[in-house]
């Protein structure tokens, strides 16, 4: 097992009287991918945030590594690349000298390979001697990770590392952090884009209005909570007096019908009493993680 | 896994974590002194025009028919208060303008995820500040020193050493530290240049750069007491010309006090101040 690298218990942050983090509690295994998902303003960032000792809790404690970050933030820094979610510029610093200060800052001085190599394995290689001005978008971001990454952490926060970054990008950035992950990086991170979580992450937990909803493997999240769609068209005709519970609609042919994930299709078919020689086609439409999430924010919402 | 042998592994991870401070402490002094380099021809070039423009003034147009009871001439009178001020106001500059330009560009925030803390960030910043000032009050000294030298035919030699220095360093740390202070409490770079101007600015005119206290009205001397700047002018004064306005080492402790009183203002700011961008 080990140490979690990220133990949180109880979390509460309040801006004035506004509660943005409310009294969320979880831990990381080591070496997993996990994703913090929920809509604008759910909390991530907050939740980041109070890990890297930019927000103090308001209750509750945050532990990386078991240490905790209020009480040895030395330390849980050392352990730690963070990737903030908006861009720095950096004023009047090159590529380079951004990386070497930054790898400076942690303690290590003479750092050269690492940061080539950081360098290289981001695309930047070939822009160290500009200006972080000059770079573009893109660009800014993979720096911001290659920063994150210099002091080599044990954990990364990424805090939506693939907001508006375009789609090869945002692929490459995929096949990084795989990289990492069997490289035996713990990486916790935020998105909107669920497709990046369903791809990337071994579990996801939804957040709305700074509660955790709900934290499970990927996997089973999706199972769980989704409904597959089945459209069945006949040879001939429907039974006339077809009638189920999972029944969607249907005309003289075909019919639809939705059902929990872990249903399958023969079971179906015996329960409404259709004999398979008599169909002629059948589709499956898998649920999607987005669904379950919709499916998550929509049921708990407080009901008015 | 059992609860000895968790704290077991924690006891091993934290041992395992090795940080230099020193290095860190160094990375960010050198950024800072890197920072002003990029500058240093607005830096080295503004007190160089500056300090020619008040001797033109002050020392050579208008001093000539003044002459100090001390039997000085107004023009070397001048050069301590010139050179203090080059010091202040730089070791000023540097820090507010580090601060402002990166709340400005984000990358202050890095500051806070990173394993520094406060005490290092300030005298990182602040001894970076130090180094700027004294650069140009070594520039604004070598031209008052030429200007002497062909205007009067001699160099001013240094009177205390010793004084100098500690009036030099105490000084320009405290306005680094001021320069910390205000520029995390700043929300724009408005707040930092009116604060410059409308507070530091008098503070360091009223302190005695261009005239003797002692030829004011009593009432005029006891407000000017209350200016802590007063006391690193003439405390600079006493080390290159042996003069002083105020007992040396009341100048002395009242510039350490000062400089005791902005540092905490500068950590209280480091720990407290926002470092969210504008
Ligand atoms: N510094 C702050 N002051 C006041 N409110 C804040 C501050 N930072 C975030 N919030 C509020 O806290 C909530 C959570 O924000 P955030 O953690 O950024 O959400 P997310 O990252 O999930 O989009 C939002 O409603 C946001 O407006
Ligand atoms: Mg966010």
């Amino acid at each position: 097992m080990g140490v979690a690298p990220i133990e949180i218990s109880d979390l509460v942050k309040d801006y004035g009287r506004f509660r943005a983090v409310d009294h969320v509690s979880f831990r990381m295994a080591p070496g997993e991918v996990l994703g913090l998902l929920g809509p604008n303003g759910a909390g991530k960032t907050t939740i980041i945030s109070t890990m890297v000792t930019l927000e103090k809790p308001t209750e509750g404690t945050v532990k990386i590594f078991g240490l905790d970050v209020t009480q040895e933030p030395e330390r849980t820094k050392m352990l730690t690349g963070y990737v903030p979610q908006e861009l720095i510029h950096h004023g009047f610093f090159s590529v380079e000298e951004i990386m070497e200060f930054h790898s400076g800052y942690f303690g290590r001085l003479k750092n050269r390979d690492r940061i080539d190599w950081l360098l290289q394995r981001l695309g930047l290689w070939d822009h160290r001697k500009k200006k972080v001005k000059q770079l573009s978008g893109g660009m800014k971001r993979r720096l911001l990770i290659a920063k994150a990454l210099v002091h080599e952490p044990k954990l990364l926060l990424l805090d939506e590392p693939t907001a508006g970054v375009d789609i090869e990008l945002r692929e490459s950035l995929w096949k990084f952090v795989e990289e990492l992950r069997a490289g035996g990086m713990s990486i916790l991170l935020t998105t909107h884009y669920i497709e990046e979580a369903e791809n990337l992450c071994d579990r996801i937990g939804i957040l709305q209005k700074g509660r955790l909803l709900l934290m499970g493997p990927t996997r089973e999240l999706v199972k769980d909570l989704t409904e597959r769609e089945i459209v069945v068209r006949m040879r001939d005709e429907l039974p006339k007096n077809i009638a189920s519970p999972f029944l969607l609609k249907h005309d003289r042919v075909e019919a639809v019908f939705r059902v929990p994930s872990a249903m399958g299709v023969g079971e179906l078919l015996a329960e409404v009493g259709i004999n398979l020689d008599a169909v002629n086609d059948l589709t499956v439409r898998e649920g999607s993680l987005e669904e379950a999430m919709r499916r998550v924010l929509n049921q708990r919402r407080p009901s008015a | 896994m059992s609860a000895v042998n968790y704290e077991k592994e924690v006891e091993a991870i934290r041992t395992a974590i090795r940080f230099n401070r020193w290095a860190a402490f160094y990375s960010l002094y050198r950024r800072e002194m890197k920072r002003f380099f990029k500058v240093i021809f607005q830096t080295i070039f503004t007190p160089f025009i500056n300090s020619t423009l008040y001797l033109l003034i002050f020392g050579v147009s208008l001093g000539a028919s003044i002459r100090l009871d001390s039997g000085l001439s107004y023009l070397s009178f001048l050069i301590p208060g010139l050179v203090m001020m080059g010091v202040l106001n730089n070791a000023f500059q540097n820090t507010s303008s580090s601060v402002t330009s990166g709340k400005f560009s984000g990358d202050l925030e890095d500051l806070k995820v990173v394993p520094l803390n406060s005490t290092m960030i300030i005298w990182a910043l602040s001894v970076a500040g130090l180094t700027r000032g004294l650069i140009v009050g070594l520039i604004t000294y070598t031209v008052v020193e030429v200007f002497l030298y062909v205007t009067e035919g001699a160099f001013l030699p240094v009177a205390h050493p010793f004084w100098l220095l500690y009036f030099l360093v105490v000084g320009g740390l405290a306005f680094s530290k001021l320069g910390i202070a205000i520029a995390f409490w700043a929300k724009s770079f408005e707040h930092v240049s009116g604060v410059g101007s409308f507070v530091l600015l008098p503070l360091i005119y009223l302190g005695g750069v261009f005239f003797s206290t002692r030829g004011l009205h009593p009432f005029w001397q006891k407000v000017s007491e209350f200016n802590p700047v007063l006391y690193f002018i003439n405390g600079v004064r006493y080390g290159m010309l042996g003069i002083s306005d105020v007992n040396v080492l009341t100048a002395a402790w009242i510039s350490f006090g000062a400089l005791a009183v902005l540092y905490v203002l500068g950590l209280y700011a480091l720990k407290y101040g926002s470092y969210s961008r504008w």
